[in-house]
């Protein structure tokens, strides 16, 4: 695969996170202190974990909607597991993410087997889950978890939080495997044309399950740091990161269409929508408004890529033989 | 040259398929012997996609068997199909536009270097596929430039070029082109045409899929002729003309010339 035009899409949008950094390091004095910029990595590190799975989904142009549900999910059970059965943290980790790689897998079957639209399949799930989640908790936090649990979200690992570290570690992980491997390259041929990858003899629905089920471990993972940090298990933790998890995925560089996306373009993404976040309220913004401007963000990068494919398809026109836009 | 005593690389036996109330092809044999050019022509709906798709594996048959090297195809899928060293250039190309020239040539059959144990993991060999992939290219004689683009940023004849050299490298015994020349430009016919027939001389079996009865007249052995779903004539290029050829497709009698 040629990365190149995938990666300046990226390169974009670290130019895009560097306006607004400067942006909001004008408007506030507290935003560009080091202290600031690791509380925007601690911020980034579940909803990052959230938006790996939902870019893989993505790149096999498929949707899972059932993210913030599914991190509410693996938290709750691995809280419950934790607390009131007071099973070993690595036991009760292991349950919780296998858990929501189930609940991934039921999303991706029902996708290829009975051939409904992931968008279907999976806010059926995001309802399934996130009330499950109420159901196990009882509708109410399960809190003061062990303290070998809480270091996932809290923890130090040298100078950097543990939970940045497992969710960079899922970033170059994906990114390998996006890039150097069969599975990946068969993930982007299912994206781009699933018609193609099949007379090709590769198994679309398949790929399709596979990701669905990756994005139910990446938003496992999620909920883990963001339960650590918080110290609780509880069916609202979540809610609104399928919000932030689809602007950063999109403002990233991923094709609604698939085929195309980016671990560098996510990652960018991820840190680019909570920057944001982090700033309005620095700015002293109502914290209502940040939904609202995330919400633009979306329309304002879709048409911004809309405008970059045009005038890649007029170059490419310009200049058949000539070297890739 | 084929000779009757050699078994065919391609056989379809009485083959028949319907969609619901639609016949789309009724009771079709077709034989390919190695080292021919078969020209399959007839009209819109005649049933040649459709037979086309039933021995790629891409449709099961309501009836009929396919043999591929005498081997009986059961249970067919594209993947055992290909396997068999049969290639089919779809009318749709079957490329994905988001990925670059290598990558489509590889597509599904992607080089990797393996590691025990992780296969489905095994890591892509890119600089074996990216030397495979020009030089399969340059020994055909097409030339589009860097294989680093995405498909997506050719032209549509470069596109073509692509999806039919990528069938020739990997057919090894049969090579089915569907219109493999409908957008090319004249140049890209020419080299089209020219490697439709090389093929023809390194003994791969060829079925040629075309409207265009100069194309089918200059390059076919031997032409088959699907009218609603029946095979209506099949017969050796040399002793027939482009217009009977026509008036088999169309069914009507064009009147005799004196």
């Amino acid at each position: 695969m040629n990365p190149s035009p995938q990666y300046r899409r990226a390169v974009g949008t670290l130019a895009g996170l560097v306006v607004i950094w400067a942006i909001f390091g004008a408007l506030t004095d507290t935003f560009l202190t080091g202290r600031n910029i690791q509380n925007i990595l601690l911020q980034s590190a579940n909803v990052g974990a959230v938006a790996i799975g939902l870019t893989v989904v993505m790149i096999a142009a498929e949707i899972d909607l059932s993210v913030g549900a599914l991190e509410a999910m693996a938290g709750a059970v691995t809280a419950i597991l934790l607390k009131f059965l007071e099973f070993p943290v690595a036991l009760a980790v292991s349950m919780g993410l296998g858990t929501v790689v189930i609940l991934g897998a039921l999303n991706g079957l029902v996708t290829w087997k009975v051939r409904l639209p992931s968008f279907v399949a999976t806010l059926a799930m995001l309802g399934v889950a996130q009330g499950g989640a109420f159901v196990l908790t009882n509708g109410r936090p399960v809190n003061r978890l062990p303290d070998a649990f809480r270091f996932i979200g809290t923890g130090t690992i040298g100078p950097l939080n543990a939970a940045v570290v497992s969710t960079g570690a899922l970033f170059i992980l994906t990114h390998i495997i996006l890039t150097r491997t069969r599975i990946g390259r068969h993930l982007f041929a299912v994206g781009g044309n699933a018609a193609a990858a099949e007379s090709s003899g590769i198994n679309a629905g398949r790929i399709k399950l596979y990701a669905l089920m990756y994005s139910g471990f990446t938003s496992g993972v999620g909920g883990l740091i963001l339960s650590a940090r918080l110290n609780a298990g509880d069916g609202r933790f979540g809610e609104s990161d399928l919000l932030v998890a689809v602007a950063a995925v999109i403002i990233g560089g991923t094709s609604l269409f698939g085929g195309v996306g980016t671990m560098i373009g996510t990652a960018t993404g991820v840190i680019m929508v909570v920057s944001i976040k982090n700033g309005l309220v620095l700015s002293n913004v109502q914290d209502f408004w940040q939904r609202i401007v995330i919400g633009l963000l979306i329309i304002l990068a879709m048409v911004v890529d809309q405008v970059a494919r045009g005038e890649r398809s007029f170059l490419k026109r310009r200049r058949p033989g000539g070297a890739s836009i | 040259m084929a000779t009757d005593s050699m078994v065919p690389a391609l056989a379809v036996e009485g083959l028949s398929k319907n969609y619901g109330a639609v016949q789309a092809v009724r009771g079709v044999d077709l034989e390919v012997f190695a080292g021919e050019i078969v020209g399959l022509v007839g009209d819109n709906g005649s049933g040649k996609s459709t037979l086309v798709r039933c021995v790629a594996g891409s449709q099961k048959p309501d009836e009929g068997t396919i043999r591929i090297n005498g081997i009986l195809q059961t249970d067919s899928n594209p993947h055992k199909v290909r396997l068999t060293g049969l290639e089919v250039v779809h009318q749709d190309l079957s490329l994905v536009d988001t990925l670059d020239i290598a990558a489509n040539f590889f597509l599904g059959r992607e080089k990797c270097i393996e590691i025990p144990g992780v296969s489905p993991f095994g890591f892509l060999d890119y600089g074996y596929m990216k030397k495979f992939t020009n030089q399969a290219l340059a020994d055909l004689g097409v030339n589009i430039g860097s294989i680093d683009r995405p498909v997506g940023f050719l032209s549509g004849g470069q596109r073509q070029m692509v999806a039919v050299a990528r069938a020739i490298t990997w057919g090894e015994s049969i090579i089915i082109l569907d219109e493999p020349a409908a957008s090319l430009g004249v140049e890209q016919t020419k080299l089209v045409l020219d490697l439709v027939r090389r093929l023809a001389d390194r003994n791969r079996a060829v079925v040629f899929i075309s409207h265009n009865m100069q194309h089918v007249m200059g390059v076919t052995n031997r032409i088959v002729v699907l009218r609603l779903g029946r095979k209506v004539g099949d017969l050796r290029t040399r002793d027939t003309s482009a217009r009977e050829i026509v008036e088999l497709i169309t069914g009507s009698d064009l009147g005799n010339p004196v």
